[in-house]
């Protein structure tokens, strides 16, 4: 019985460190689609890129060098794919997301096809950089150290993005485009350049999942869309918008895979799915999403 | 009104006559063209070019254009004309690939198929048509068993007769005791599982749990993990091909299970590309294989030679099993005295033992290989990691 608590708790820590790394992803996408209700479905495609940056430059096994560089690389690339992606939906603005979704998801397409040719389709891998790639024993069991910085990772940007969001005149701004897109562009504030700004901190965010990821997830073609799928699941369980419904969200999901699957083994297929399909019979909007975003197109 | 009626008229015939012409000139040109359909055989290499499966179609297209060139581009005295078609990732793309190989491009023999779904499907267009079929990798039981046909033989394996290989090594010389199965779950999964747990419990072994993670949807296997060292087991045994074998392999060693519980699998788990991937976490993991590139054989040899020299990679099982559907459709061609699917069946039903193969002698049962097991364990030499001999077990075939 206390082996099986032990191993239940080890789930938990490990629901904890996927969580992180699943914010991480899934924050731009929340963002961009809650306050400039543009759906992205070719975030995937940047996390793949991240993950390949991280393999190109790391290599097996990267020193903190190559790692900070890869960050640093993916950040760029980050932005600059934003930037890109901000300009092409932006004629897209007033029309349904099915019109945006195609867009996105023909760029996807063409995205992960160029990174097929650019980094062949062999399944790579990565490891941790000194010193993260070890285990430190926990709750008696061996634990890979790496894990354990993801978990820092992640509430070091959530707390960093709370504070931004909360705390600075952008922030305020930001908040604002989420509740009356109208009223701020009617104050004299180019919603177009908040809408390219979010969209391009989003996508370094992505990218940087894709290099953090690396060493858990490894980089291959067919990632994209497996990591959207979660994303879009954390968006929807956690509610658009906000930054505490994306990490709650996110740690939710995280839960559900690592604790989910360790009690219901059986069901493990469809269980994330279930938990989609309570949240949205119970709460439409996400947990922390607000009522009136839950509707039809706005 | 005469006149109109003669130009009509003349216009009528002359246009028949340069119809004439037209089919006159085009029966010549079919007649002329070409050589004559005795001493060629068509061939469409249906490999995957795109897609998660895309590193298999390439070994494979290696030692099928490795084959020829050695070969003088011939099977049998046949010039050999290769169509290469892309099966892709799905049956959506490779049952539509194999049908115009055989329709638009009128293939006398098709040789490839990575996925058993593929394989399946693709079963009942190659059994009307009555062309034989070589499947080169695909592993399903049933390709060779309820599904079979005589068109459909297989050089490769099945993924039952793998893990089997496994199973009676294992009971032979433990630990027999408490041993942990987990696999994909999916079809390819399940018979691993089957062909391993009653090969290994008929030699005395006993399984100490089972899990099934979700097929393509597993990144993180760390719950799977944490039962398996609650089990208690003695050892591990898995089944896991791609992405989710360098996962896997990789996840068994961060989270510490690799020096305590052994980890044993069908070689797919090692082979190829993904040990590449794996690198140093699977060193010390023993898998069982019908070939393993540092066989110590002169066929082998010779084989891994030529095949460095021209693509500066090292073969993988998925090279050989190519290679040996050219070596087989030489060797039936040689007494076949036609193209037809029930002549080559027959001659192909002949052949006996293949004794010159670089995975070492194997002969077709049921049309599928029955052939020795390589007990291989990962080890590092130079700069790359290999799979290396470490006994072998008597010939198997497919189970059940």
């Amino acid at each position: 019985m206390g082996s099986w608590f032990e191993a239940n708790l080890v789930s938990v820590l490990n629901g904890g460190a996927i969580g992180c790394l699943l914010f991480i992803l899934a924050i731009g996408l929340s963002l961009v689609f809650g306050m400039m209700n543009v759906l992205n479905l070719a975030h995937g495609a940047v996390f793949l890129a991240g993950a390949f940056i991280g393999w190109r430059i790391g290599g097996e096994s990267p020193t903190w060098g190559t790692f900070a560089l890869a960050v640093g690389a993916a950040t760029l690339l980050g932005l600059l794919a934003g930037a890109v992606l901000s300009a092409m939906t932006e004629p897209l603005r007033n029309r349904s997301h099915l019109d945006q979704a195609l867009l996105t998801l023909g760029i996807a397409l063409v995205a992960a096809e160029l990174l097929s040719m650019t980094f062949g389709n062999d399944v790579r891998a990565t490891n941790a950089p000194p010193g993260l790639d070890g285990t430190v024993p926990v709750l008696g069991t061996d634990y890979p150290v790496y894990r354990l910085f993801l978990i820092a990772a992640g509430l070091l940007l959530a707390v960093t993005a709370w504070l931004v969001v909360s705390r600075t005149a952008a922030g305020a701004v930001i908040r604002a485009t989420v509740a009356d897109r109208e009223m701020v562009s009617a104050i004299g504030i180019d919603d177009r350049k908040v809408k390219l700004a979010v969209f391009a901190v989003g996508s370094a965010l992505a990218a940087v999942a894709g290099v953090l990821g690396g060493p858990v997830y490894g980089a291959r073609p067919g990632l994209d869309s497996t990591v959207l799928i979660l994303a879009l699941v954390v968006v929807v369980i956690g509610g658009l918008g906000s930054v505490k419904g994306a990490l709650i969200g996110a740690l939710v999901i995280g839960q559900i895979e690592s604790l989910g699957r360790a009690l219901f083994a059986e069901a493990a297929s469809f269980i994330l799915f279930g938990a989609l399909a309570v949240v949205l019979v119970l709460r439409p909007q996400g947990l922390f999403g607000r009522a009136d975003m839950a509707g039809a197109p706005r | 009104m005469d006149g109109m009626r003669f130009t009509r008229r003349r216009l009528l015939q002359l246009t028949g006559a340069a119809g004439a012409v037209v089919t006159v000139q085009a029966c010549g040109g079919s007649l002329g063209g070409g050589s004559s359909p005795e001493t060629s055989v068509k061939v469409g290499l249906l490999v995957p070019q795109a897609g998660v499966y895309a590193p298999l179609g390439t070994d494979m297209r290696r030692a099928w254009d490795l084959w020829l060139e050695s070969h003088d581009g011939k099977l049998g005295d046949y010039t050999v004309e290769t169509v290469v078609a892309d099966e892709g990732e799905t049956p959506q793309t490779g049952v539509p690939a194999a049908q115009r190989l055989l329709q638009s491009d009128q293939c006398d023999v098709i040789v490839g198929i990575v996925n058993s779904a593929t394989a399946l499907g693709v079963r009942d267009i190659v059994h009307e048509a009555k062309k034989i079929l070589i499947v080169a990798n695909a592993g399903a039981e049933d390709i060779t068993a309820k599904a079979s046909s005589p068109y459909i033989w297989r050089s490769s394996f099945t993924n039952g007769q793998v893990a089997a290989g496994m199973g009676r090594h294992l009971a032979e010389n433990g630990p027999k005791d408490g041993v942990f199965v987990i696999a994909s779950d999916y079809a390819a999964g399940a018979e691993a599982i089957a062909g391993f747990t009653s090969a290994f419990e008929a030699g005395g072994g006993t399984i100490a749990g089972r899990a099934d993670p979700p097929f393509g949807t597993t990144q993180d296997y760390q719950p799977f993990l944490s039962r398996i060292r609650n089990s208690g087991a003695k050892a591990t045994f898995c089944f896991f091909a791609g992405a989710e074998a360098v996962s896997f392999v990789k996840q068994y060693r961060q989270f510490g299970l690799a020096p305590d519980v052994p980890l044993y699998g069908s070689g797919f788990l090692t082979e190829g590309g993904v040990l590449d991937a794996q690198g140093e976490a699977a060193l010390g993991v023993h898998t069982s294989l019908h070939y393993t590139s540092e066989l110590d054989s002169s066929h082998n040899k010779e084989f891994v030679q030529s095949y460095q020299d021209a693509y500066d990679a090292v073969p993988t099982v998925y090279s050989v099993q190519t290679w040996d559907a050219a070596n087989v459709l030489d060797r039936a061609l040689r007494g076949a005295d036609g193209l037809d699917g029930d002549t080559l069946s027959t001659a192909l039903g002949g052949l006996g033992p293949i004794d010159d193969s670089p995975r070492g002698t194997w002969s077709f049962e049921n049309q599928t290989p029955k052939q020795k097991f390589y007990l291989r364990k990962v080890e590092k030499r130079g700069d790359r990691y290999v799979n290396a001999v470490v006994t072998e077990t008597g010939a198997i075939g497919q189970p059940g």
